[in-house]
């Protein structure tokens, strides 16, 4: 209607809206980011797009004509994006002083959600072309955040016209065909994700906020290194880095003890058996003596059970976000926050499905032949994709998670290596092998255990033969080498074995954390989400709480604090002043490995906080479990902020009135 | 036959050991009228597990002590030949370092358990329980299996850091009635025997035929009869006392406990 007033400048303008006010509506299309905005209107219109720049210079807005069919019919498109959040939670002015009011204020201080200072021109532009809109189509990432941003751009395209009607696509990845279905399938978006998401976004800004100040207003009193610190809380990242330090202490602390065993060795057609104790090892001396006198004694030995069977190594399953990082960790020698990096870059690029997901399981309505198929043009796996196509091909394996909003990470098309860059590469190789996998066959082998009594004692030996290597033909990353074949043995039969010998071994300390490590134990502990978790794993380095050290090079006992000097940068979301230095040149293993400073705050959250310690996961765990339930429609927004502001503010509360500990702490461990 | 004599002979059809008459004139309940026999037996039996063995004033017969030179571990193996009742000084899980029970037991105190990678707070209701499984190994510490669901969480949670495996060896300390001590090694696993489930103070016959070698019982279904008990008093002891004792065994100050 506001075309009306609108006054066209040339006659054929003039026919032209005329037109569309008789048949035609106009959708606005918004985005996350410009990649996508792009990829979507290059599939929707075919080809025939005009592209306009905005003020914002990364943003560009395309317009097409489309049939969305029922019930928009033909419309004329606007599509656009913007740049991630648009808004951001803050305090009013007269909270940003550190020194007054009191940090606890910070738990019931108002809350304002405005347009962020750098994402004023994003805003306006969505608010403009909203103006001359019937309807919004939000083309967010299919998650919660995504879910959020979708919101924000529904608040802000109100501005230019409330009587807009509002639909999401529902997608994926940006494949023609899946993105085409999504347009003719458009939802509505998830009020619930949304509230998840707000209390999420205010609780740490609240708690972030107090707690930040908190520490660095009392520990800089106390002069000295801490002087200049600042001293940045994360609900996520604190839990992280108490993984850490919980590591590095049972390291240090350890005491390694003294442990026997029995060893049997038979020699039989040629080929030297060892037998494993039942027992497997004691922590005592004499108590082995006795019983391996009690063997040689007995002389000979006798076979009790002698079993071949098939055995199977199972293909792995299909690829999750948490895995995906893992693996990367391990194999890719990249850190989790590279390989998402290059995964978000493939995503958008087109290449594969979208990377946060935390479902292991395929509909078994996806075509994933047609995906094995187009593979088939690459050097390294085509052969192994054609003889897949070629009827090697089987379904995956169905894991227990469904997130229901995306599939397992997998190739949408075909990458050739050309257009990648090296990092994008590996993660794309590991994608598409990692898919085939799962598309292919178990490998099989076959399984030898034979059982023996020496005296009263039990052994045992095992043998594998690997007969067909199926899918780790394609799946490097997995070994499984088959040990030798047992010689024959049959059940009665006695013999005198070889040798027997005492053995004597000693316990060892576990190792540092590794980045694959904290990303299971953050999994586990329902730290952070899966899209998430690089993220803090690079905060607390940044913030110098902990630091990586390849892991050959352990320093010496004595002082492998690193002496950490706070830096004091915030570092803003999204902010990715990559150290990358969780993996070092040669691509060797890093340990995680707490600074002092690390140490000096978690130790004295778990003094000050004996039951719930900000160190510990368990406060944070129930924060995302309360988030889960608020999507899922079991409890509300208002709820879950009440209740966590009054246990984070409960355990403020303690931390005041035992500051002393603290600072006692603070002075112990960083003198 | 007088009622002293009705309830020993009652106790040695369950193949208790035989306390002395007066022993258990002094053990029945001190009312008037006394309640029917299978009671009193009961109330007898429940004292003489509770009772130390090596009160002078328990049994009559010397002949129930382990021979004089039982524990030469220059003796290679011979048999008992005669039935020994003994009681539990100590236990100890041969299968696991001190230093492993010594994190277990910090872990219960400061209230905290690990199932795979998950860290759980103590007490808990064990709603879910899946381990973290994603093929890479967990520490052998969790693969006890647990017991009672009647119990408090923390009960439980301690059980099954306490509990045994199939293929756990215990060596217990084991008294006899005139003091002796010797150790007791499962030769062939006792699903009784494990920290969680076996008492101080706990009854056990050890039947004629069982093997000393080297000065060491060793312990089987057959030959190994547990009858049950607890001395109070040293159990609450052995208890509270076993996290200092695991550290001391290996080395460890106590400063940092926490």
């Amino acid at each position: 209607m506001i075309r009306l007033f609108h006054r066209p400048r040339h006659a054929s303008e003039a026919r032209r809206a005329l037109s569309r006010f008789a048949s035609t509506m106009r959708v606005l299309c918004v985005a996350e980011k410009p990649s996508i905005a792009k990829a979507v209107a290059s599939h929707l219109s075919g080809g025939e797009v005009q592209t306009h720049n905005t003020p914002e210079k990364y943003i560009k807005n395309y317009v097409f004509d489309y049939d969305f069919g029922r019930p928009w019919g033909k419309c004329q498109v606007t599509m656009t994006s913007v740049l991630g959040h648009i808004t951001s939670a803050e305090f009013p002015p007269e909270y940003k002083k550190w020194e007054y009011p009191p940090p606890d204020r910070l738990f019931d201080a108002p809350v304002n959600v405005v347009v962020a200072a750098d994402k004023k021109k994003v805003a306006e532009n969505i608010e403009k072309q909203a103006r001359h809109a019937n309807a919004l189509c939000i083309w967010t990432d299919c998650d919660r955040e995504g879910e959020h941003i979708g919101y924000e751009i529904c608040e802000a395209a109100k501005k230019g016209n409330r009587t807009l009607e509002i639909k999401r696509a529902k997608f994926s990845n940006i494949e023609r065909a899946h993105i085409i279905n999504a347009s003719k399938n458009l939802i509505n978006l998830d009020p619930k994700q949304v509230n998840a998401v707000a209390s999420r976004i205010e609780l740490d800004l609240r708690i972030g906020y107090a707690f930040t100040r908190f520490l660095t207003t009392n520990l800089r009193s106390l002069g000295g290194p801490f002087q200049n610190l600042l001293l940045s809380y994360g609900s996520c990242q604190f839990p992280t880095l108490g993984f850490v330090v919980d590591r590095y202490f049972r390291v240090r602390n350890f005491k390694p003890e003294p442990f026997w065993a029995i060893k049997v060795m038979h020699k039989r057609e040629g080929i030297d058996v060892h037998f494993s104790w039942a027992r497997h090892r004691l922590f005592d001396r004499a108590a082995v003596i006795v019983l391996y006198e009690r063997c040689l004694a007995a002389k000979k030995a006798k076979v009790t059970k002698v079993q071949e069977k098939p055995t199977k190594k199972w293909k792995p399953l299909p690829l999750t976000t948490v895995e995906l990082q893992k693996m990367a960790t391990i194999f890719l020698h990249m850190t989790g926050q590279q390989a998402m990096e290059a995964a978000e870059a493939l995503y958008n690029k087109g290449f594969i499905s979208y990377p946060r997901t935390e479902t292991d399981r395929f509909d078994p309505g996806m075509n994933l032949r047609a995906l094995v198929q187009k593979q088939t043009q690459s050097h390294a796996w085509g052969t192994f994709a054609q003889n897949l196509v070629d009827g090697g091909f089987q379904q995956p394996r169905q894991g227990r998670n469904d997130d229901k909003a995306h599939p397992p990470i997998h190739p949408v098309t075909f990458a050739a290596p050309s257009v990648l860059n090296e990092q994008e590469k590996k993660i794309y190789e590991f994608v598409v092998r990692r898919f085939l996998a799962c598309c292919s066959e178990d490998a099989k082998g076959v399984a030898t255990d034979v059982d023996i009594i020496y005296g009263e004692e039990s052994f045992y030996a095992h043998g594998v033969v690997v007969l067909e290597r199926n899918y780790l033909e394609v799946y490097v990353y997995d070994k499984w080498t088959g040990s030798v074949q047992l010689p024959k043995f049959t059940v009665g039969e006695t013999f005198e074995p070889t040798e027997a010998l005492m053995t004597e071994g000693k316990t060892a300390p576990p190792n540092y954390l590794t980045e694959a490590d904290l990303i299971a134990l953050m999994d586990a502990n329902g730290i952070g989400t899966d899209a998430t978790m690089a993220e803090h794993i690079q905060k607390i380095q940044e913030r110098d709480y902990v630091r990586t050290v390849p892991r050959t090079s352990r320093p010496d006992e004595a002082d492998d604090v690193e002496g950490g000097r706070g830096r004091g940068d915030r570092g803003g979301r999204g902010g990715r002043r990559g150290r990358g230095a969780a993996t070092n040149a040669r691509g060797g293993v890093m340990d995680f490995i707490p600074t002092q400073l690390g140490v000096a705050l978690i130790e004295g959250f778990d003094r000050m906080n004996f039951e719930t310690s900000l160190g510990k996961p368990f406060l944070r765990k129930e924060m995302e479990l309360k988030m889960k339930a608020i999507c899922e429609g079991r409890t509300t927004k208002e709820v879950v902020l009440d209740e966590s502001i009054q246990q984070y503010r409960h355990v403020y509360m303690q931390s005041q009135q035992k500051l002393s500990v603290l600072k006692a702490v603070g002075v112990l461990f960083w003198p | 036959m007088d009622l002293a004599a009705q309830i020993r002979s009652g106790l040695q059809s369950q193949g208790l050991p035989s306390p002395s008459i007066s022993w258990i004139q002094s053990a029945m309940p001190n009312r008037s009228p006394l309640p029917p026999l299978p009671a009193l037996i009961a109330t007898v039996k429940t004292r003489f597990l509770a009772a130390d063995l090596t009160s002078p004033t328990l049994f009559d017969s010397p002949l129930l002590a382990f021979p004089s030179n039982a524990s030469n571990p220059e003796v290679k193996e011979v048999k008992l030949t005669w039935d020994i009742p003994v009681q539990v000084l100590d236990i100890e899980n041969l299968s696991k370092s001190k230093w492993e029970q010594v994190e277990e037991l910090e872990a219960i105190a400061r209230g905290e358990q690990t199932r795979g990678r998950e860290i759980i707070r103590l007490p808990t209701s064990n709603e879910e329980d899946e381990f973290s499984l994603d093929g890479q190994a967990t520490q052998t510490a969790n693969n006890g299996v647990e017991r009672s669901g009647s119990r408090g969480a923390s009960v439980a949670s301690a059980n099954i850091a306490n509990a045994a495996t199939k293929t756990s060896t215990h060596r217990l300390v084991l008294q006899d009635c005139k003091g002796q001590k010797l150790y007791g090694l499962e030769l062939k696993r006792i699903d009784k025997i494990s920290i969680a489930s076996l008492n101080i103070g706990e009854k056990i016959m050890l039947k004629k035929g069982a093997i000393l070698a080297r000065g060491t019982v060793l312990l089987d279904t057959t030959t190994c009869a547990i009858l049950g008990g607890k001395v109070e008093a040293w159990h609450k002891d052995w208890v509270e006392g076993r996290l200092v004792r695991l550290r001391e065994a290996v080395g460890a100050d106590s400063r940092n406990a926490a």
